[in-house]
């Protein structure tokens, strides 16, 4: 066992943290510089032309996928749930980037040459739909920009003497600099780099931490000390699934479908490369948030008590408690180069959202100025910084957010999903069910109707028909459509013994699982009998590029940008 | 248990290097792509 520790944590100084800052952001920029064109293209300023390769893609989603607080979480889910609590929390995030994979080469092969989720929205529905997608994914990105801006003030000042304003507003400006003039060019090609030194640190970091707190004879340790309960020992710990893996389950699904950071690398990447990209993502994100958060199962068997009583501070607490300075900084990059990878990601992605929902679509492709539309998403980037430097200041509650984003978003995965596949989904079914799940969500989650009586079993059968659909949505991914309603009903009915007088107790599971149940029963409901018959061909004519580069003579239009067939499909847009 | 829960621990940063070796390479071959073809790597 190593000595006790002192309490004390190695600082990096000011001097040391502006010069590590100075490093990576003045690499950023460098790299940003490198492939900055007098004359940006709006086309390439969000999808980066639609075909980057394996090495780029694969790296970009990995990093834009481990933001600073899935290490934050990783790592207390290590401290709170013992050795299953890091699986729980980082191995459902990772096997959603699957799940969602064989969705994504669907809305890939419908839509090539889309920029945004909500563009295709409105190319299958139409305005409302479209604007109820991007609001979503607008509310989302400022908060989890806000999120990383507060995790990198947090660390600055823990690390050195420099104030948390004055940290979120050095990695607000780096952040911004470098995105601002190529945006996703500049955040997918500085992915690389930020990946290459998150995922290094993480190879020398967790070992290290390991064998100078004490190596293998910590668990034993730790036990005869009590420092575990059973349930923290226990690689089947109920509490770490029913807790923090279940509910986890539910909102990660959504996520990956409501986040715009992942459906423009999705538009973005070689369509021949989308599988390798995501399983490669899958496996990086999960390797890399279970092995950070194995630092809280350490702290656990160690036990260490968390600065300040909060957990957050466990992992830089871990790192300045028994590694060496230089191995504190390599720690350092690991966390601003997380959030810086996932903040310019959702820069980007609001950018992409302004220009193209917002502005693009409203005066029509053929009209939109590609000069003004350029100038919209670089004035959205300093604005979102500015909204989201607002909010971390105002210590608004980031997890509460976060959680009304997540079951927002879970609300949209059914209707999302079925109208890429199902011709009859209307725009009022669309709309209809994500408004009707919201509603019957809110009560759920912050519990504004006690829930006990007739309430009660009504939820519990709500949110046993949503475990049904989630795991049947997961299905028909992979296996299409009876195996998915095989699953989904024998789940439902394996559940239905269990969940009456159960769920009740767990509101954020019941809560994220009674939107994706109300969602998929309104949507159902309403589409079956509608006698539309969607040309699913129609969104590839009505998606496309809006800055049309020289045209090669006697070619053939590309996908979505043939005028006569845009007039065609746009008429009752 | 111990020799589980060490090899439980030091197994992910063995996973994390085999990825940052399969993006570093997929990246390398990006740019050598990119060069044959005389376009810019994004």
């Amino acid at each position: 066992m190593p000595p006790a520790p002192s309490g004390e944590i190695v600082q990096l100084g000011i001097i040391g943290v502006l010069l590590l800052l100075l490093l990576f952001y003045g690499g950023t920029m460098w790299m940003s510089v490198a492939i900055s064109r007098k004359k940006e293209n709006a086309d390439d300023y969000m999808t980066a032309g639609n075909r980057i390769g394996f090495g780029v893609s694969a790296a970009s989603m990995t990093a834009t996928w481990i933001w600073a607080s899935s290490m934050y979480a990783s790592v207390t889910a290590g401290y709170t749930y013992g050795v299953s609590g890091p699986i729980h929390y980082g191995l459902w995030g990772a096997l959603m980037i699957l799940f969602i994979y064989p969705f994504g080469k669907r809305i890939r092969a419908v839509a090539p040459r889309a920029h945004t989720l909500a563009e295709v929205m409105y190319a299958r529905h139409g305005r409302s739909s479209q604007l109820m997608l991007a609001g979503s994914n607008v509310l989302g990105s400022v908060i989890s920009l806000t999120s990383n801006f507060i995790a990198g003030g947090a660390i600055i000042a823990m690390l050195s003497p420099l104030s948390f304003g004055a940290g979120i507003l050095i990695i607000a400006g780096g952040v911004l600099l470098y995105t601002l003039w190529s945006g996703f060019r500049a955040s997918v090609l500085t992915d690389f780099a930020q990946v290459m030194a998150m995922l290094g640190a993480a190879v020398v970091i967790i070992p290290a931490v390991f064998f100078l707190a004490g190596g293998p004879s910590m668990f034993a340790e730790g036990v005869s000390a009590g420092h575990v309960t059973p349930q923290q020992e226990s690689f089947f710990s109920s509490d770490a699934f029913m807790n923090q893996g279940a509910p986890y389950i539910a909102a990660v699904l959504a996520y990956a479908i409501g986040n715009q950071t992942i459906a423009q690398r999705l538009f973005a990447v070689r369509e021949d490369l989308i599988k390798p990209t995501f399983i490669t993502a899958t496996v990086g994100y999960g390797a890399t948030v279970i092995g950070v958060g194995m630092l809280g199962v350490m702290a656990l068997y160690l036990g260490i008590e968390p600065m300040g009583g909060d957990v957050n501070n466990l992992m830089p607490q871990m790192v300045g408690t028994y590694l060496p300075v230089a191995l504190v900084a390599l720690a350092f990059i690991m966390i601003v180069g997380s959030l810086s990878s996932t903040a310019d990601s959702d820069l980007a992605a609001l950018s992409s959202i302004v220009m193209t929902d917002i502005y693009g679509q409203s005066v029509g492709r053929r009209n939109a100025d590609p000069k003004l539309m350029l100038l919209i998403g670089r004035i959205t980037m300093i604005v979102a910084t500015g909204l989201a430097l607002y909010f971390a200041t105002a210590r608004f509650n980031i997890l509460d957010l976060l959680v009304f984003v997540g079951a927002l978003w879970g609300c949209l995965v059914f209707p999302v999903i079925a109208s890429f596949y199902w011709k009859k989904v209307t725009n009022k079914a669309f709309t209809l069910s994500v408004i009707a799940a919201l509603a019957v969500f809110l009560p759920v989650r912050f519990q504004l109707i006690p829930l006990e009586g007739a309430w009660a079993l009504l939820v519990e059968l709500l949110a046993i028909i949503g475990v049904g659909v989630v795991l049947g949505i997961m299905a028909f991914g992979f296996f299409g459509l009876r195996p998915a309603i095989v699953i989904g009903a024998t789940t439902t009915i394996a559940v239905l013994p269990f969940g009456f007088g159960f769920l009740r107790d767990f509101e954020t599971l019941s809560g994220s699982l009674v939107a994706y149940s109300v969602s998929f029963l309104v949507c159902y409901l309403l589409s079956v009998r509608s006698s539309q018959d969607f040309d699913f061909s129609v969104i590839k004519k009505v998606t496309g590029d809006f800055d049309e580069e020289t045209p090669v003579s006697g070619a053939e239009p590309r996908p979505g940008t043939d005028p006569d067939d845009l007039d065609r499909v746009t008429a009752d847009r | 248990m111990t020799a589980l829960l060490t090899a439980y621990v030091l197994m992910w940063p063995v996973l994390v290097l085999g990825i940052l070796i399969t993006i570093a390479r997929g990246f390398a071959k990006d740019v050598a792509e990119a060069r044959k073809e005389g376009r810019p790597i994004i």
